[in-house]
């Protein structure tokens, strides 16, 4: 599963820390996600998703 | 406050009840002790309370895995020293010294009916997160 978390970021004007504020989640968590390195739950994957306005798919995409 | 600033209050707050408990401990004093450590502890608490920790899903996945290894390590581990040290002590077998053996039956016991708890705190834990998250029920 990848994510475009980091391209969003950037297009919103985004830091992580700001990211992270917004969806109540520590920075740490932010920096795990977008290195692909934890997979965030569904509540959490619909929550940036509408902080982003996008689906969910629009993120979060599966395969390689 | 911050969550480096608590931190590093921690720290102080930990060396402090250790220089108290080694004052005490050098005095022989338990009340120093105890006072030490429930001073350091109820501090501990204020500082908490002033603190924002933030923890999130990821925080609350780690903890459940480092429980999670923390159970499966410690059980059988805890588990099969009890039955060794009953093993020893019913078995007059003298492995760790030439002298006798008073407290291995006692300790064997303790390790057994720790691990009897812990499997039964588990198994009670499991049985109400399984009811909580729709386990155990027969609808379809």
């Amino acid at each position: 599963m990848k994510n475009k978390i980091k391209v969003f970021r950037a297009m919103h004007d985004l830091t992580q820390e700001q990211l992270a504020e917004k969806l109540d989640v520590s920075r740490q968590t932010i920096i795990a996600i977008e290195s692909n390195r934890y997979l965030p739950s569904l509540g959490l994957a619909f929550k940036i998703a509408n902080l982003f306005k996008v689906k969910v798919e629009d993120v979060f995409v599966n395969g390689n | 406050m911050n969550v480096k600033r608590y931190k590093q209050i921690r720290i102080a707050v930990a060396l402090f009840v250790g220089f108290i408990v080694s004052i005490a401990a050098v005095q022989d004093s338990y009340i120093l002790a105890f006072f030490g450590v429930i001073t350091g502890m109820i501090f501990l608490v204020l500082v908490r309370s002033k603190t924002k920790i933030k923890i999130d899903e990821r925080e609350k996945t780690i903890r459940e895995k480092a429980a999670q290894m923390t159970y499966a390590i410690f059980a059988p581990t805890i588990g099969i020293g009890a039955f060794l040290l009953l093993i020893l002590s019913y078995g007059k077998i003298s492995v760790f010294s030439k002298g006798d053996f008073t407290y291995l039956e006692s300790l064997g016991m303790i390790f057994a009916y720790l691990t009897l708890f812990l499997i039964t705190l588990y198994a009670i834990s499991y049985y109400f997160f399984n009811r909580k998250y729709g386990g155990g029920g027969n609808e379809e």
